[in-house]
C-alpha cells in the first residue's frame, strides 16, 4: 500500500473541509471524483503535506510525511524520457509561451515525474481543457499509473471511467464510495438515477444516497445548498 | 526511465533492441541547453555550473529589473542635481533592499522548482545571489551619486546604510518565506531610520552623512545576516 | 518531407527533423546492425550513428541516397565501437563465426572483412614496423614495455609507432568506399 489515511481530518476555523477520511490505495491510478467543495483538495493538499491535518494519521509509500529523501541532480536523460512520455517530443525545443494551453498541462506533468517519483497527485489536471486534449491525457496517466501511485482529483466523471482503477467518491468532506468504476456503475444500475451514462449514474445514486441519510458524525458547522454538477 | 508516448516499433525493428531508450540517448545530447557566455565564465569563476545556472537566474538580476534599478538611480541623480538633497543616496539603499529580497525564493523566482532539484546548496545560492544584487547595486548607486555630483561624504555614506537594509530585507524575506515581506520590512526600516534622522538633526540626510550611526547599522546587519542564517538551516523542499 | 530535405532542415539544427529521421529509418537500421552485433551493442551504435547524423548532417550531398548515406554512418559506427571494444580484425568476423548465424546479409558482412583487412593492410605488409606493433599492442594485447622488449626498440618508438598506426587505420576506416552506395 503506497497510501494509508486514517480518520484523516481539517478544519478552518468551524468548518470542517476533510471530516474523517480513512483510505488506502496501491500501485496504479486513483481517481478521487466528487462535487466542487467535497474537500478533494484539502485532502490532496494534506497528502501533498503542504496543509497539516487537524487530526488523524498518514502514511505515505510506508513512511511518515515530513521525511525526504536526498536531493537529486536531474539528468538530461530523465528530462528527454519525461518529455518524450507526455508527447511533446516534437516541441522539445520550443519556448514556453508558444505552447497551447493543454500542451503546458502535459509540460507540468513532465516537471512532476522527472524524477521518476513513487507518489503523483494532480488536482483537476483536466479542467480547462477541450475533449480530444482530455483524451489524450488520460492516456498519459494510464501510462504514469504503471510507475507510481497517481491520485487524481476530478468532479468529470468520464475522466475516472478511462483512467483509474480505483475511485473514492467525496462528499462534504467524507467519503462515500470506495471501490472500483465497475462498482460505481452497479450502484447506479436500477436506481433511476440522473445521468446519461452508466458511471454518471452511478454517481448520482451514491450522492443522493449520501445525502439523504440524516448525517451522525456529519461535518460539524457545515450548511451546504444544493450542488449543481455537469 | 524509457522514452515511451511515440511508437517506435515499426516495420520490422529487432524486438530486443529498445528504440525508444536509444532515442532518449539521442534526445538528451540534442535538447541539452547550452549555457550562454555568461553562465560558463560564472561556472569556471564560482567552480560549480550549478551555482552559475542559480545566479545567472536571479530575478532582480535579470535584464528588466537591472534596467529598472538604472532608471530609478538615473532619475535620482537628475533630482539631485536641480534640488541639491541626495536622492541617489536615499534611493540607493531601498533599491538595493528590493533586489536582496527578489533575489531569492518561492513565488517570484521562475527557476525555483529547478533549484529544488540542483545539487547546490541553499545557504550557496543565496550568498552567491546576494552578494552579486549587492555589488550591482553599490556599483550604479556609486556611478548615479559621481554623476549627481554629491558631496564626498554623501557618496559614499550610504554604503553601510544600504548594507543594513539589505541585511534587514534579507532577514525578513527568509524568515517569512517571502519576498514582499522582505521588501516591506526594508522599505520600512530605511523610510523609519531617514524620518528619525530628519526629525532629531533636522535633515533627511542625517541617516546616511551622521558618522555615529555606521558602527550600529553595521551591528545591526550582523544581527540580521545571522537571522538569515538560522532561517536557512533547513533545506527548503518541506512546508 | 522527404529524406533529403529532413536531412537538410536536420543540417539547419532541427531536432524535430531528426526525430522524423529517426522514426523513419532507426527500425530498418537497427535491423542491419543487428545482424553484426548484439541487442546491446545495437543500441549504442544507432545513439552514436543519430548523434553523428546530427553533427554531420551538413556533409550530405542530396542525391536521394539517403538511406545508402545512412548506412554508411551506421556501419562507421559499428567499426568505430568495436575498435575501442578489442582489436578489429578480430573481432568483427569472430561476432559472425561464434554467433553461428549466417549474417542477414552474408555480403555485407563478407564486406565488413574484406574492409576491415583491407584497413590493416594500410598499415604495411606483414613484418613491417607499424604493422607488428599493431599485432603485439592490439591483437595480442601487450604492454608497451612487453612490445619494446619484444622488437627491440624504445618504448618512445613503440608509442609513437602506435599512434601512427591508429592513424592511419582511422584515416583508412574512414575513407570507407562503400559508403554512399545504394541501400
Amino acid at each position: 500500500m503506497n497510501i494509508e489515511l486514517t480518520d484523516l481530518t481539517r478544519r478552518f476555523g468551524r468548518t470542517y473541509a476533510v471530516a474523517g477520511v480513512s483510505m488506502e490505495a496501491g500501485p496504479g491510478v486513483f481517481g478521487l471524483l466528487g462535487p466542487n467543495g467535497a474537500g478533494k483538495t484539502s485532502l490532496l493538499r494534506m497528502m501533498a503535506t503542504v496543509l497539516p491535518p487537524t487530526s488523524g494519521r498518514m502514511r505515505l509509500l510506508g513512511r511518515d510525511p515530513g521525511s525526504h529523501g536526498p536531493r537529486r541532480e536531474i539528468r538530461p536523460r530523465a528530462v528527454a524520457a519525461a518529455v518524450e512520455q507526455v508527447g511533446l517530443g516534437d516541441k522539445a525545443k520550443a519556448k514556453l509561451r508558444t505552447l497551447s494551453g493543454g500542451m503546458l498541462r502535459r509540460a507540468g506533468i513532465a516537471q512532476a515525474i522527472v524524477n521518476d517519483p513513487e507518489l503523483l497527485l494532480l488536482d483537476e489536471p483536466t479542467a480547462g481543457l477541450d475533449p480530444e486534449q482530455r483524451v489524450a491525457f488520460r492516456a498519459i496517466l494510464r501510462g504514469l499509473g504503471e510507475r507510481a501511485t497517481v491520485v487524481v482529483s476530478t468532479h468529470l466523471v468520464e475522466d475516472v471511467g478511462a483512467a483509474c482503477s480505483q475511485v473514492a467518491l467525496m462528499d462534504a468532506g467524507k467519503v462515500v464510495f470506495d471501490g472500483t468504476p465497475g462498482e460505481l456503475i452497479a450502484r447506479g444500475e436500477g436506481s433511476g438515477a440522473a445521468g446519461d451514462a452508466p458511471l454518471e449514474r452511478g454517481y448520482s445514486a451514491v450522492l443522493a444516497a449520501a445525502r439523504s441519510v440524516p448525517a451522525t458524525r456529519s461535518a460539524a458547522g457545515t450548511q451546504r445548498g444544493p450542488e449543481t454538477w455537469a | 526511465m524509457t522514452g515511451e508516448g511515440m511508437d517506435w516499433t515499426g516495420s520490422g525493428s529487432p524486438s530486443d533492441v529498445d528504440l525508444g531508450r536509444v532515442w532518449t540517448g539521442v534526445a538528451a545530447e540534442v535538447w541539452r541547453r547550452r549555457p550562454g557566455p555568461a553562465e560558463r565564465l560564472a561556472a569556471r569563476l564560482l567552480r560549480s555550473p550549478g551555482l552559475a545556472r542559480a545566479l545567472v537566474t536571479t530575478p532582480s538580476l535579470l535584464l528588466g529589473w537591472v534596467i529598472a534599478t538604472v532608471v530609478v538611480l538615473a532619475a535620482g541623480a537628475a533630482v539631485t542635481r536641480s534640488t541639491g538633497t541626495p536622492w541617489v543616496a536615499l534611493f540607493a539603499p531601498a533599491v538595493a533592499g528590493a533586489g536582496i529580497a527578489y533575489a531569492y525564493g518561492p513565488g517570484i523566482d521562475p527557476t525555483w522548482e529547478l533549484s529544488q532539484s540542483m545539487a547546490v546548496s541553499d545557504r550557496m545560492v543565496l550568498l552567491v545571489r546576494a552578494l552579486a544584487v549587492f555589488g550591482l547595486n553599490a556599483a550604479a548607486g556609486l556611478v548615479a551619486t559621481a554623476a549627481s555630483g554629491a558631496a564626498a561624504a554623501v557618496t559614499f555614506g550610504w554604503l553601510v546604510p544600504m548594507t543594513a537594509v539589505c541585511a534587514l530585507a534579507l532577514a525578513a524575506a527568509t524568515v517569512s518565506r517571502s519576498a514582499n515581506v522582505g521588501v516591506a520590512a526594508g522599505m520600512s526600516g530605511w523610510a523609519i531610520t531617514v524620518m528619525a534622522g530628519q526629525a532629531s538633526a533636522g535633515r533627511l540626510t542625517a541617516a546616511i552623512t551622521d558618522s555615529s550611526l555606521v558602527l550600529p547599522y553595521l551591528a545591526f546587519a550582523a544581527c540580521c545576516g545571522a537571522v538569515a542564517w538560522y532561517a536557512t538551516r533547513i533545506p527548503r523542499g518541506a512546508s | 518531407m522527404d529524406d533529403d530535405a529532413l536531412i537538410a532542415a536536420v543540417a539547419a539544427g532541427d531536432d524535430t527533423a531528426l526525430r522524423a529521421l529517426f522514426a523513419r529509418h532507426a527500425p530498418w537500421l537497427a535491423a542491419r546492425l543487428r545482424s553484426l552485433l548484439s541487442a546491446a551493442d545495437v543500441e549504442d551504435v544507432l545513439q552514436e550513428t543519430f548523434l553523428a547524423v546530427w553533427r554531420g548532417a551538413g556533409s550530405y550531398r542530396p542525391q536521394g541516397a539517403a538511406g545508402g548515406w545512412l548506412w554508411g554512418v551506421a556501419r562507421r559506427q559499428a567499426a568505430l565501437f568495436l575498435r575501442r571494444r578489442g582489436p578489429a580484425e578480430l573481432v568483427l568476423p569472430a561476432v559472425v563465426a561464434a554467433d553461428g548465424r549466417q549474417a542477414a546479409d552474408p555480403a555485407e558482412a563478407a564486406l565488413s572483412r574484406v574492409v576491415i583487412n583491407d584497413a590493416v593492410g594500410v598499415l604495411g605488409p606483414e613484418g613491417s614496423p607499424n604493422r607488428e606493433v599493431w599485432r603485439l599492442m592490439y591483437v595480442e594485447d601487450r604492454s608497451v614495455a612487453e612490445v619494446a622488449e619484444l622488437m627491440g626498440v624504445p618504448e618512445g618508438t613503440v608509442k609513437s609507432r602506435a599512434h601512427r598506426a591508429r592513424r592511419l587505420l582511422r584515416a583508412a576506416l574512414r575513407g570507407d568506399p562503400a559508403a554512399g552506395g545504394a541501400r
